[in-house]
Parts: structure tokens; C-alpha cells; sequence
């Protein structure tokens, strides 16, 4: 043992590791670094990208608190997906680039998480043309949903209003995470420049403030850059 | 093609940030092991990369693990970059040399960046923060500097921070580095070869790729708030291998235009195609360490028909760099191709 | 309904008299100047020009002049923000915002674009003079800018049609554009698609997508009958895309397939198709190349009709890719991922949703192959810039325009023998990974690996088409 360590070290090494602590942090601490810095909300969906891998297998992490926040209102969402899956079923065939979908229901919020090919908005829209009238009738139970429904009258409107619920994807690497705060800001410079790699902790709890609900990582996938058409044809299955 | 003098010279920034030289031995991955084992090509490896390795015949393999501290104390316990050096034995007394770390990304893109990272990356006095500077960070929100480890004085952590708070391409492998801690075992750490290398396929089309060695076993580090022991991997490995094989799976993620292909400091995104080219089995530690851990000289372009260098720069200075340093060791010279 | 004097005239009409182009990149002044400006376009009083209908009446107009807005110049005209805020999102961030999503990286990113277009927030309005004489265009560009206060120029941009409605790369192009419904068909050649629905290409009435319209801006004299296009100026690189059919040539003369892909003897029917005496195996190769890209010979025969060899009988785009057509015609041709028609695509409810307008008009001075480019030789000056002046024309950017741009042209998503792969001749290609495959008629295929980038850009902007009522509306703000 270090023969320099002394009582306070010691302490000052213990407690950030305590509840106490951390609880008192986030009330006291993590309020007045908001109010100095401000952070912005960013935006949702997979970072844009023209390369092919980066445009197969998105992710989609999408989550809508329900209006009527109980048991009730999480049966009354159960029933309208319930009610709907024959169209649910056959508007992700014929959309053709969803690899994997599901309607989750987590506290008072229905969630859909999927796994897509190709643009969000391409994949919304042609979503609306066949299973608009599911959406609607699961939107309208979501708070704020009125503005956008019907979906078929408010396309742009509603596209918007999905991706305003669909998840920031934390990046898989911390810099990265450290770029798109400085390109919401309009930063675009790579050197020399005057950073300060040791505020990272900081800029991470200050931006799960502003972005409460993250995706962490682009995910994992076990055969990644390729689309649901090619797998399907690969394994004799029909596209 | 990096001329001899830039390489002595590269050399050299590395030699003069060492506590003290170490003559005949590698300047950085000094303390190191060798070990025998065998590859075995996957069924679709020949389909990618024509190079004899991939044929799927098995092939004889040395493997070199190291810690990447430079000089001659072993401190297996502390913060480090691990090596893995492999060299496929193929016809005709050639090899195919596959270099790669426990860390994925470099912190310099060439070489001038790097003797401004040499420049600025210093060993210093590398103290215990008093607890009141701690309690200042903790205020702010941010996580106070580890502790240093029993016998550790200097180090260049500083430096590289100051290094990386001016560049932003460099943040990303120094950050890593300060959380790459010490594995539990050398085959239970992920290595990764960095540069990205082109493979030529049997129709003659060439693909960028970057390869990386997976452990089967799975990776896992020591616990960082524990004491770290200073010798215990090579052990580690001695009795593990008597008692079960280690085996690596060999990934090779094929790039995309518009990827960063000649830039070591990005990462390629896990959304690339990855193909199972293989995989290694270490069989037992090599009885001459002289031979299989000191003398035998790898290089990161000794590379078998088939597989060709990128532009990538800093894999171009690493060309001449070993070669330097293993005049300057008297490493055993190898049949280039 | 809808009447045809309400609409500017260029987007149903191509005035195929009318060969020489200008358009005029202009900058709003003084805002009320701009106005009453706008306001006199629509009669063409004060020596403004009068913007063209879509209805000529008894008496064909000598020139014609339309124009289009950019959400910039909507802003600058001063209309009402509620009304602003129901333009699209896409409109509204303006082309150089969406340039990852369009494919301009690398060369053709906006960063690189040359003036005007490097500075988008002041590129307000884009007149453009259609004429049969080059002189004419001076005049009604000197009537359009007699007002200084009303706008001011920052540049122009001026094609010219080719005879035979050839474009630069040697194909005949303009033969395609969707008949409408309710609209009077002046297609000159059959076609057996499906006749679109208005709202295809206006706003305001039903779209091809099966109970969806999409948003339009209030109030409805502004928005009603008013369309989107994407004006782009794609510089096309026609020394290198000749050098590459050289390349695939001898690389195909080569091939172990050769035979199959063309038969000894084929030559001959090709040229005869082509109208040219003695064509070679290589040049023969080089216009198989150039079909198969492009998914129809350079005289316009499709490839889905007659994949063997070009054919002047043959009906110019009454096909479709079903049997024959699908297998072929290369599933990654250009013009098959523009527009898959009732082809087989992975996104089923998209067939015939994509389609577009296209009144485009080649720039720059025609390419001589006897006397190509050679940066070797001292005098050649610098090769002059050759390219399209596109307009692509439908009711949602998003919906059509960059739908098309982004899952069809580049990555191929509509096919997965194609996925992965970009347009041959206008996708984001780089040599290093491009690849496209050419069909054989025993149903193997002949892959051809690295061919560069053909078509760069170089500038662009969404524009918004008003409608006539729409222009008076924002004349009299």
C-alpha cells in the first residue's frame, strides 16, 4: 500500500462511489451545470451517412408516453396493437425493408423498436400508405398524438413527429459522442483546438439531461451490411 | 516509402521517452512471450483473400505477447496496451506477418503528427492528486485522474492528454488508452491490427479490410480498484495452455468507399460487412524464448502474395521503423518475399 | 378541378421548339420591389416578361419564362411564417442541407460548389427563358432585370438542346415523362404505364400512394396547384465516361464470356441499328456497355424490348420489366432504378410512387470524339465543362425526388442483386468498390468492377413551381 495515502485520500476515493453522494450530485450539482452550460437536445435516428453498411439494419427506438398513464391506458394501446396485426403483418411485408419490428410497452410508454433498410423517411411514409390506419389509432392514444393524426392528411407532419420521438443513438465511441455535441454547436474544427477531455464525464450527465431516454451504440448485429432482401434471397426464401 | 533516416529517427523519439535505454531489446513491448500454435482457414476465407495462410490448410503459427511499456521492469498488473504479433509460416521459409494491439485505433495520423505527439507526450513526475484537487474535480462533474500504482513515478499520461485536448483525430486512442486497463490473461483480450490492409480474391478483386483476433474464451480485465499484481501473465498463460488449448477467431471487416481507409485513428463502424477468416490455436509456450520471444523480428508489411499495404502512413513508417529497430537489436533478419 | 392556365407552363409541357435555355439565378433587392414584380409577371406588364401557362390559347408564344422560388426567397418575399411553416422540411433546409442524403459528397459536395450556389441563403428565385434563338434570350433576360430594386442577377446558367434530343455520354434522352390523368395526352410514343394521378406532380390533388396527400402551405391560393422541382447542375465527365467504355471494351474482349455477350457476327446488326457502317468488335462491345448501363441503346431503344441489339422499329417505351424486360435489361440500369415501373422491387407499395418530371437541357459544348480532350497537349486549354441542366419535377422532394435519390440511385435497395452497389452512370462511385453486372441471355451475368465517378455536381437548389394564382397571391403581399 502507497505509505502516502492518507485518511482523506482514502475518503475522497470512497465517496463518489456512494448513493449518497451520487443522489446529492444530481440534485445539486448536475442543475447548476445545466444552468452554466447549456446543452441542446440532439437529434434522433442514425447519424446520416451515404455508405451502404451505414444504410442497412438502422435502428429505430421509438418511444410514446400513452395520454392515460395506468393500467388502463397500457391495455387500451395492448388492444389497439392486438386488434391490428393482421395489417401490421402485411404492411411490414410489403414495405420490404424491415428486418425485425416489435411494440413494447415499458412503464407508460408504447415503444416500437425496429430494424430497417434505407431512409427513415422512405420507410415511414410507404409505413403510412399501408398501415396508416394503425398508426392512427395508436397515435391517438399517445400524449400529443391529435396534432398529427390522421397520418394520411399529415405526412410530413407526422414523419416529424416520429423522429422527434425516435431515440439519439449514442455513438460506439466517446469522441464521437464529443462531435456531435460540437456539431450541433457548429463546431467544426479538428486541430489545433483547446479541448478538455478530462469535462467528458460532465458533457455525458448533461446531455442524458437533455436526451432522456438514449439508444447506447449503433447495436450489435451478427451479419451486418446486408439488406432484408439480400438475406431473404440468400436463403431461398422469396424477396 | 519512408526513408531510413526518418525511420532511425522515429525510432529514436521512442528510445528517448524511456525511463532508461534498453540495448538488444525491443525499445516498446520489451517484456514479451512467445508461443507455438496452428491456423486453420475458414471454408470462405479463400474466397476473399487468395494469400496461402487462407487456403485453408492448416498452417504453423508463432505468436508474440507482450505488454507495450517500454524497458525491462514487467508491470503485467498496470494500465497497458498488450500486443500480439503473428506470423504465419507459409512455403518456402516465408511469412505472413499480422501485428495487433488491445488497442484499436492509433493517435497520430503520420508521421509528423507523431514527433509532435513525441515532442509534447513527455515522461513526467506522475503523482497522487492531493484530495482537495480531487474534491475540485468531483464538483465539477469530473472523474479525478487513477491513482498511481505502487512503484509507478512517471508516466506520459499528462502529455498525451495535453497532446490529444489540442488534436482532435488524436482523442479518440488516448482516450482509449486510458481505460484499456490489464487483461486477465493475454488470450482473453481482443487485439486489433489497425491498419487497413487490400485482399485480392480469386477473380482478382481487391477489398480494403482491417483484421482483428477475437478470444474464443471471451475478454476480461482485472479489476482496476484492485492492487495490480506486477508478474502473473506469463504463468497465466503457461498453465492455462497446459490445461486447454486458447484459440482466436480471425475478423476481417471489409471496408467501404468513403471509410477512412489510410487514416489509423478512426475506427470503421461495426455496421461493416465481417467475415470469419479463421481461427488460431495457441498449443504451448515456446521452450526458446531466446529464439521465439527476443530474436524472431516481426514487420507489419511482411505480407504473403495476396495482401498488400494501404496508403496509410503510419503503417508506411512502421516498415522502416522495425527494420531499424531490429538492426539496432540484432533481431533475426527473414526471408522478405 | 384544376385548370391548365392556372399552372406554369413547363411542368406539363416541354417546349420542344424552344432548344435554347437560360436560367437566371436571382437575388430578391427590395422586397415590395420584388412583389410588384412578381405581380406584373403574371400579365407581363412594365417589360417584366410574362411567365408562360400552361394553356397557350390561339397563339404560341415566342419565348417562354417561368420561374421558381427557393424557401429563401419565399422568406424574402416576406410571406406570412404560418404559411412558411407548412412547407416541407426538405424545402426548407434547402438542397446543400440534404447532401448526404442526395450522394453530393466527395466532389460534388456543396462545399465545392462554384458561385452562386456556394452561398444558398441568397439564391431567392430561378427564372428561366426558353427561346428558338439565342439572341432572344439577351432580350428577355434585359426585360426580366430592368427593375434593379426587384432582383438582382448572380448568375446564369444557359444549355441548349441537342437535335435528336441526344444529351452529353450520346443517348437520346426526354423520350419518357408520365401522362397524367385529366390531362390532355401529348405523348408522342405509346406507353403502358399507368397514367398518374395528379397529385403526382401537383399539390392539392390525390397521390399515387393510396389515400395520402401531402401537406399543402395555406393559404390555398398559395400552395394549390403548385409543385417542388430540383434544379441541378450535374457536370457529366464524358472523357472519362468514353475512356471507360474503351476500358470495359477490352477488358470484355477478354472475357471467357465474350462470345455470349456478343455473338460473332452481332456487330454488324448493332451497327446497322446504330447507323454505322463497319462497327468493330470493340466499339460493338462499347455500345453494349453503354446500353446496359444505361438500359437502353444510345439511340433510345430500350433494352427491355431489344437487348440484342438496337432497333428503330421498336416502340420507345411501351415495355415494361416483367418476363423478358425484367431479365434482360440489368436490374441495376439507370433508367430501371429511376423508375422500376411494375418491375419486381423489394418495396412494393413503391412501384410507380417515385416518378418524376424531367425537363432537363444539356450545357457546355458538344464532345467530338475525333478530336477528344488531351490534358497532354499544350493548346488544348482547359477541358470545357459539359453537363445537365436538370429539373426534376414532382408535388413532395421528399416523396420522389430524394426517395429515389437515396434507396434507388445510390445503394440500390429496390433489388438485392443490386444492393450495395450505385447507379453506373450517375451514382457516388469510386473505382476502389464500384461494380455493376451485365445480363446474359442464358441467365449468367458478366460483372464489371471499377468504373469512377461520371456525373459530379455542381450546384443546385429546391425550388417551389407557384402556381399563377400563387404568384399573384405573393405579388400582392
Amino acid at each position: 500500500m502507497p505509505s502516502d495515502e492518507g485518511l482523506l485520500d482514502r475518503f475522497v476515493d470512497w465517496v463518489p462511489t456512494t448513493l449518497v453522494f451520487k443522489c446529492v450530485a444530481s440534485w445539486t450539482l448536475v442543475p447548476y451545470w445545466a444552468r452554466r452550460t447549456s446543452v441542446k437536445s440532439l437529434p434522433g435516428g442514425p447519424p446520416p451517412s451515404s455508405r451502404h453498411g451505414d444504410n442497412v439494419q438502422c435502428m429505430m427506438n421509438l418511444i410514446m408516453p400513452l395520454k392515460v398513464k395506468s393500467p388502463i391506458g397500457r391495455a387500451e394501446a395492448a388492444l389497439a396493437i392486438a386488434q391490428s396485426q393482421d395489417a401490421i403483418y402485411a404492411g411490414l411485408n410489403n414495405v420490404g425493408t424491415v428486418h425485425f419490428a416489435r411494440f413494447v410497452i415499458v412503464g407508460d410508454n408504447i415503444c416500437m423498436f425496429s430494424v430497417y433498410d434505407g431512409d427513415f423517411t422512405n420507410y415511414i411514409r410507404d409505413f403510412i400508405a399501408t398501415i396508416g390506419e394503425v398508426f392512427n389509432e395508436v397515435v391517438k392514444l399517445v400524449e400529443d398524438g391529435e396534432k398529427v393524426t390522421p397520418c394520411e392528411r399529415n405526412v410530413e407532419a407526422f414523419i416529424q413527429w416520429i423522429h422527434e420521438r425516435d431515440l439519439y443513438q449514442v455513438p460506439d465511441t466517446a469522441t464521437d459522442f464529443l462531435r456531435d455535441q460540437e456539431a450541433l454547436n457548429g463546431d467544426r474544427a479538428v486541430s489545433p483546438v483547446n479541448d478538455d477531455l478530462t469535462l467528458l464525464p460532465r458533457k455525458m450527465v448533461l446531455q442524458l439531461r437533455a436526451n432522456k431516454n438514449v439508444s447506447l451504440g449503433s447495436g450489435y448485429r451478427a451479419y451486418p451490411g446486408f439488406s432484408v432482401a439480400q438475406v431473404r434471397k440468400q436463403l431461398g426464401l422469396g424477396w | 516509402m519512408v526513408d531510413t533516416s526518418t525511420a532511425k529517427r522515429l525510432v529514436q523519439a521512442i528510445i528517448d521517452n524511456l525511463e532508461q535505454p534498453v540495448p538488444g531489446r525491443r525499445p516498446v513491448h520489451t517484456i514479451g512471450i512467445g508461443v507455438k500454435g496452428e491456423f486453420v482457414a475458414s471454408d470462405v476465407a479463400r474466397a476473399y483473400c487468395i494469400a496461402e495462410h487462407f487456403n485453408g490448410k492448416p498452417v504453423r503459427v508463432s505468436v508474440r505477447f507482450s505488454n507495450g511499456l517500454g524497458g525491462v521492469k514487467q508491470h503485467d498488473g498496470w494500465s497497458d496496451v498488450r500486443g500480439m504479433a503473428t506470423r504465419f509460416h507459409i512455403s518456402g521459409e516465408r511469412g505472413n506477418d499480422l501485428i495487433a494491439t488491445t488497442l484499436g485505433e492509433f493517435f497520430v495520423r503520420n508521421v509528423d503528427d507523431f514527433f509532435e505527439f513525441s515532442k509534447i507526450a513527455k515522461r513526467e513526475k506522475y503523482e497522487r492528486r492531493p484530495w482537495w484537487r480531487k474534491v475540485g474535480d468531483l464538483l465539477q462533474l469530473k472523474i479525478p485522474p487513477r491513482n498511481p500504482y505502487p512503484n509507478e513515478t512517471e508516466n506520459v499520461d499528462e502529455g498525451a492528454l495535453r497532446y490529444a485536448n489540442r488534436n482532435r483525430f488524436a482523442q479518440l486512442g488516448i482516450f482509449q488508452v486510458g481505460l484499456i486497463g490489464a487483461p486477465e490473461s493475454y488470450a482473453r483480450a481482443s487485439y486489433h491490427a489497425v491498419h487497413t490492409f487490400w485482399v485480392t480474391d480469386p477473380h482478382g478483386v481487391r477489398r480494403p479490410v482491417r483484421f482483428s483476433w477475437q478470444p474464443v474464451a471471451g475478454v476480461r480485465k482485472t479489476n482496476p480498484k484492485a492492487v495490480p499484481h506486477e508478474k502473473y501473465l506469463f504463468d497465466e498463460l503457461r498453465d492455462r495452455l497446459q490445461r486447454w488449448p486458447a484459440r482466436f477467431m480471425l475478423m476481417m471487416t471489409i471496408g467501404e468507399a468513403g471509410d477512412a481507409l489510410d487514416d489509423p485513428t478512426k475506427p470503421w463502424p461495426a455496421r461493416r460487412v465481417r467475415v470469419a477468416m479463421g481461427t488460431l490455436t495457441l498449443i504451448k509456450v515456446s521452450e526458446d524464448q531466446e529464439a521465439d520471444g527476443e530474436r524472431i523480428s516481426f514487420n507489419p508489411c511482411r505480407l504473403a502474395p495476396g495482401i498488400e499495404v494501404s496508403n496509410d502512413p503510419i503503417l508506411e513508417a512502421r516498415l522502416g521503423a522495425y527494420e531499424v529497430s531490429r538492426e539496432m537489436r540484432g533481431g533475426c533478419p527473414f526471408k522478405w518475399r | 378541378m384544376f385548370k391548365l392556365a392556372d399552372l406554369q407552363g413547363n411542368i406539363l409541357r416541354g417546349y420542344t421548339n424552344k432548344p435554347h435555355v437560360r436560367y437566371l439565378i436571382l437575388e430578391v433587392v427590395e422586397r415590395s420591389a420584388a412583389r410588384r414584380w412578381l405581380a406584373d409577371s403574371v400579365s407581363g406588364r412594365n417589360c417584366v416578361p410574362q411567365i408562360t401557362s400552361g394553356d397557350w390559347g390561339e397563339k404560341k408564344p415566342d419565348t417562354c419564362f417561368n420561374i421558381g422560388l427557393t424557401y429563401e426567397g419565399l422568406r424574402a418575399l416576406g410571406t406570412p411564417s404560418a404559411s412558411l411553416k407548412m412547407f416541407p422540411n426538405e424545402f426548407v433546409e434547402g438542397m446543400t442541407a440534404r447532401a448526404v442524403k442526395l450522394g453530393d459528397v466527395g466532389r460534388s459536395a456543396p462545399e465545392n460548389w462554384p458561385a452562386p450556389f456556394n452561398e444558398p441563403k441568397r439564391v431567392h428565385l430561378i427564372a428561366t427563358i426558353y427561346a428558338e434563338k439565342v439572341e432572344q434570350l439577351d432580350v428577355v433576360q434585359e426585360r426580366a432585370l430592368t427593375d434593379v430594386k426587384a432582383f438582382k442577377l448572380l448568375d446564369t446558367r444557359e444549355g441548349y438542346n441537342f437535335p435528336g434530343d441526344v444529351v452529353h455520354f450520346g443517348y437520346r434522352d426526354n423520350i419518357t415523362q408520365p401522362r397524367f390523368e385529366g390531362v390532355p395526352d401529348s405523348q408522342r410514343h405509346p406507353d403502358r404505364q399507368p397514367k398518374a394521378p395528379l397529385g403526382t406532380v401537383l399539390l392539392g390533388h390525390p397521390t399515387n400512394l393510396e389515400g395520402l396527400t401531402w401537406r399543402v402551405p395555406q393559404p390555398a391560393e398559395l400552395g394549390h396547384n403548385g409543385t417542388f422541382n430540383a434544379f441541378r447542375v450535374l457536370k457529366q465527365d464524358v472523357t472519362g465516361f468514353e475512356k471507360y467504355l474503351d476500358q470495359a471494351a477490352s477488358y470484355l474482349l477478354e472475357h471467357p464470356q465474350r462470345d455470349e455477350l456478343l455473338p460473332p457476327g452481332a456487330e454488324e446488326k448493332i451497327g446497322q441499328g446504330l447507323s454505322i457502317e463497319g462497327l468493330s468488335r470493340p466499339a460493338a462491345l462499347r455500345e453494349i456497355v453503354a446500353a446496359n448501363l444505361c438500359g437502353r441503346w444510345r439511340d433510345g431503344t430500350p433494352l427491355a424490348l431489344s437487348a440484342d441489339a438496337p432497333d428503330p422499329n421498336a416502340d420507345l417505351t411501351d415495355f415494361d420489366y416483367v418476363g423478358v424486360g425484367d431479365a434482360r435489361c440489368p436490374h441495376g440500369a439507370h433508367i430501371r432504378r429511376c423508375n422500376p415501373r411494375g418491375g419486381q422491387i423489394v418495396q412494393r407499395i413503391a412501384n410507380n410512387s417515385r416518378r418524376l418530371v424531367r425537363r432537363g437541357v444539356p450545357y457546355g459544348p458538344p464532345y467530338d470524339p475525333a478530336n477528344p480532350y488531351d490534358p497532354a497537349k499544350p493548346g488544348d486549354g482547359d477541358e470545357p465543362e459539359r453537363g445537365l441542366l436538370g429539373n426534376f419535377i414532382g408535388a413532395s422532394l421528399g416523396a420522389q425526388f430524394e426517395a429515389m435519390s437515396c434507396d434507388w440511385l445510390n445503394l440500390g435497395l429496390q433489388d438485392p442483386r443490386i444492393t450495395g452497389s450505385n447507379d453506373p452512370i450517375s451514382g457516388t462511385n469510386d473505382p476502389d468498390t464500384s461494380w455493376f453486372d451485365l445480363p446474359l441471355k442464358s441467365g449468367g451475368k458478366i460483372r464489371l468492377p471499377g468504373f469512377p465517378e461520371f456525373v459530379s455536381t455542381r450546384g443546385g437548389a429546391y425550388t417551389f413551381l407557384p402556381s399563377l394564382k400563387a404568384i399573384r397571391f405573393l405579388g400582392s403581399l
